[in-house]
């Protein structure tokens, strides 16, 4: 089916949807508007927690926030200007807990959602009972159960337009890379906790929103009705059950669900809450990724990939909602020396990792930084790249100093790194790695641009054949080509290898030197950490020797190799 | 003057008892790295389960404590072995693992939830034992929460003599510390993971009958008390124990102050007050990151 064909349909089904309340009312329609409410919650929870794996508990807090704006305002202003408040609170909301949780690790947010709904509730109710003098609250909006079911379909569309062109943005390339691996998207140049904090703004503001139009619902609402924290779990239920990872995945949860409760609810309504419970331990243990994922792995063709799905509309819409692109300094790009730093000292309790470390890289040379294991290599390289803050000292890159900026502007001016124990990006293929390189750096590439330089990149580390293949399924020394890709698509003005040839064998370690032979010939400045003597020899440069943390060489390679207090420093006293 | 004395004094009590609560939960989290949302079930199954002994059958609280105790531990035991081995078995990392295992006992949570309003009704419950009063620097405290501390004391006291004096001690510190190593060194990581859940399992379940001498309760109140002590937990800095009794001390003092001179349906409010101070001011815990 071509896409006009979709569309077609999708506007199809729509007018039948929309057509419902004309033939069925009463019980049914009821049974409509819990379908459709309970749709848009769901469908909101993934749009955030679906990508992330952040999981939110508290969407009855937002939905509660919702339904109690709407009956608090009800009477004195229109129904349009309600909707807008109720987005703006759950969005101020939403802004209080990702600002506080959402820059550190992801179980800070759980913890902080799971209470969240009962903080609320309490709060209104301690609110109701002493300033406003009564528990709950009779709500006098005009409208009937055709208006409820209506404006839900309306709402549904609007959710399902902003998720598909989330799916279609950088924002949503960037949440997948975030899921994935967090360390890896700072450095691939994207603000995490802005991206983060935008969709779960975004995610909230739906429920807010399902809230206020559920309210008329009641007619008479309470704390305990609104912020009634059994939806949230119906919502995630709903959601992992038809699979959080794709937009139409909390559909297809959502609508056997909520027949399945009614008929529970009807027949059981003492036992629904165990029944809940069971239902959801078995989702959790036998459908770990819901219909979605179960279809995704029968069938490949279904799998939600990047590359052909990018869109410049989507990107162009979304954008404003979270990305603010940098500009990369590219007048004083011919500087020499590239990266200088000085007084560096960095120290983990009483443990100085590096002191007082100097040293600069000219222009297109390769770096080698050497040292016992220990000596503090590969925390030098945290500190160039933002992983690590220093408690002294300043690196400057091409003049401009990188001290105290976080790791994605970092990348985005131009430093890219490849770790240690290599990091790729399992579930993405591999040209969807590499563009998760291109999306980000300034400028970003997009669309069929990115797909044309992804594949460029990948036939220059000699990946060609395996350009689609997911990156798990890669072995080593292909993860750490595919990893090197990802960081040349920065577009690097600077590149750091942390030991990038270690763990090869002898054949892969030449294909390995001559990879990074040709980047020095196409101008890349290399800092490169490494213990494999021959290939330092005849990569490097110069040599930058590092003992407990302090630098106690540099020189060209023969030279510095020679130095008696290099020799001690590897091989201890009696071998000097 | 009376009255500030007077929420010092309640608010140490409640706080050691969340610092109780707290110690459990490290143990679950910090070592089993299970983060157990159905952590406060327990709690409150603890709290009826002394409540009907104590009723129903004139048991005293302190001796169902015998009976609740070692109960909890093997239920928690076989809760790890039989419901979270699976995820651990399957998971490929940490991430994973915290991820499937907060939906598990997310789950989890309501089926107990469920099964308790079901068995003991919606309402709250309480009871009156040793509600003699004590006067202490001016103020009056009932006797049950004397006891009710005493107790907490020296089931925290024990429990940190079993951690630092002994072998298991060592080996459950060892797990919390790292778990890769500690199996490298010859240490049984489940058993020890099983043997750890278990034990924050009978402690919460001793912090429930200990509460429930002088809190009312009722089957909904589970997800405060996790809240709580997963707060606690991280003000405390996951691991440490002396850091979760000074939070726990701290959040025990502000939420009387609070219920006192304000109102007692704000406390959950300074619950999460606190918290958001810790994770702008301190968010790797007041004492630090260090481990059991």
């Amino acid at each position: 089916m071509t896409r006009v064909a979709y569309l077609f349909a999708g506007v199809v089904v729509l007018i039948l949807l929309a057509a419902f309340p004309l033939v069925a009312s009463g019980y049914y329609l009821a049974l409509a508007i819990s379908l459709v409410y309970f749709t848009v919650l769901a469908t909101a929870w993934a749009l955030f927690s679906g990508p992330t794996h952040y999981i939110t508990l508290c969407t009855a807090a937002f939905f509660g926030i919702g339904a109690y704006t709407a009956a608090v305002l009800a009477e004195v202003l229109p129904w349009a200007v309600i909707l807008v408040v109720a987005a703006l609170l759950a969005i101020a909301v939403a802004l209080v807990v990702g600002l506080s949780t959402l820059r550190l690790s992801g179980i800070y947010f759980v913890i902080f959602t799971f209470g969240l709904s009962e903080m609320i509730r309490q709060l209104v109710a301690w609110y109701e009972v002493n300033i406003h003098g009564s528990v709950g609250r009779y709500i006098f909006i005009e409208t009937t159960q055709q208006g409820i079911y209506w404006r839900l379909l309306a709402l549904a569309v609007v959710v399902f337009a902003v998720g598909w062109l989330i799916g279609r943005s950088r924002l949503g390339l960037a949440l997948r890379v975030i899921g994935a691996d967090e360390t890896v998207a700072r450095h691939a140049g994207i603000d995490t906790t802005r991206a983060k904090l935008a969709l779960f703004a975004v995610s909230s503001c739906f429920m807010a929103l399902t809230g206020a139009i559920m309210a008329p619902r009641w007619t008479y609402i309470d704390p305990a009705i609104s912020f009634n924290s059994l939806i949230s779990f119906e919502v995630v239920i709903m959601a992992l059950l038809g699979g959080a990872g794709v937009l139409w995945g909390p559909l297809v949860g959502a609508v056997p669900l909520v027949l399945l409760f009614e008929v529970l609810t009807a027949n059981f309504p003492n036992h629904f809450s165990i029944l809940l419970g069971l239902i959801f331990i078995v989702i959790v243990y036998f459908l770990p990724n819901g219909v979605a994922g179960l279809l995704e792995q029968r069938i490949p063709r279904l799998r939600a990939g990047i590359a052909g799905r990018m869109s410049k509309i989507g990107e162009k819409l979304v954008r404003h909602i979270w990305s603010k692109p940098a500009a990369r300094t590219r007048q004083a790009f011919d500087a020499t020396p590239v990266l200088t730093m000085s007084g560096l000292r960095k120290s983990f309790g009483g443990l100085v990792a590096a002191d007082d470390v100097a040293f600069e890289t000219r222009r297109g040379e390769i770096l080698g930084l050497i040292g016992p294991n220990g000596s503090g290599k590969t925390t030098v390289l945290n500190l160039i790249s933002g992983s690590l803050r220093p408690d002294k000292g300043d690196i400057r890159l091409n003049g401009v100093p990188l001290v105290g900026l976080p790791a994605h502007r970092i990348a985005q001016l131009g430093v890219a790194r490849t770790f240690q124990l290599v990091r790729v990006l399992g579930s993405l293929s591999c040209v969807e790695n590499v563009i998760a390189g291109l999306a980000f750096r300034s400028p970003a590439l997009w669309g069929a641009e990115a797909v044309r330089a992804a594949r460029a990149l990948i036939e220059r580390v000699d990946l060609t054949e395996k350009a689609d293949v997911p990156a798990a399924q890669l072995t080593y020394i292909d993860q750490k080509r595919l990893e090197l890709a990802r960081a040349l698509a920065i577009d690097p003005v600077i590149l750091l290898l942390d030991e990038w040839l270690a763990g090869l064998n002898p054949k892969e370690l030449e294909d390995g030197i001559a990879v990074i032979r040709r980047l020095r010939d196409e101008g890349v400045t290399i800092i490169m950490v490494e213990h494999m003597m021959d290939a330092i020899r005849s990569l490097c440069d110069r040599c930058v020797v590092m003992n407990a943390g302090r630098k106690i060489a540099e020189g060209p390679p023969s030279a510095v190799l020679a130095d008696r207090e290099v020799v001690h420093a590897y091989l201890g006293e009696g071998d000097a | 003057m009376t009255l500030a004395i007077d929420i010092v004094l309640s608010g140490l009590v409640l706080g050691g008892m969340y610092a109780l609560f707290a110690l459990g939960l490290t143990l679950q989290y910090g070592v089993a790295r299970i983060l157990n949302l159905s952590y406060g079930e327990f709690l409150i199954g603890a709290a009826f389960g002394t409540f009907h002994l104590y009723v129903g059958m004139s048991v005293s609280p302190i001796l169902g404590l015998l009976v609740l105790l070692p109960l909890s531990f093997v239920l928690n035991w076989l809760f790890y072995q039989v419901v979270l081995i699976p995820l651990v078995r399957r998971a490929k990392d940490q991430g994973m693992l915290e991820v499937d295992s907060i939906l598990a006992t997310f789950g989890v949570l309501f089926v107990i939830q469920g099964v308790m309003t079901l068995t003991f009704g919606g309402q709250l419950h309480s009871y009156s034992y040793l509600s003699v009063p004590v006067t202490i620097l001016g103020a009056t405290l009932a006797a049950n929460r004397l006891l009710a501390m005493l107790v907490a004391v020296l089931i925290g006291g024990g429990l940190y003599l079993l951690l630092t004096r002994t072998r298991t001690g060592t080996a459950v510190r060892a797990v919390s510390v790292n778990p890769m190593a500690a199996q490298l060194s010859g240490i049984d990581v489940r058993s020890v993971s099983a043997l750890a859940f278990a034990a924050g399992g009978a402690i919460v379940a001793a912090g429930g009958v200990l509460v429930s001498m002088f809190l009312t309760f009722s089957a909904a109140m589970g997800v405060v008390f996790t809240m709580k002590a997963l707060i606690v937990v991280i003000m405390g800095g996951v691991g440490n124990m002396l850091g979760a009794l000074v939070a726990g001390l701290m959040l025990g003092v502000a939420e009387t102050a609070v219920a006192r001179l304000v109102d007692p349906g704000l406390t959950l409010a300074v619950t999460y007050a606190l918290f958001l101070a810790a994770l702008l001011w301190r968010p790797t815990g007041l004492l630090g990151r260090t481990t059991l």
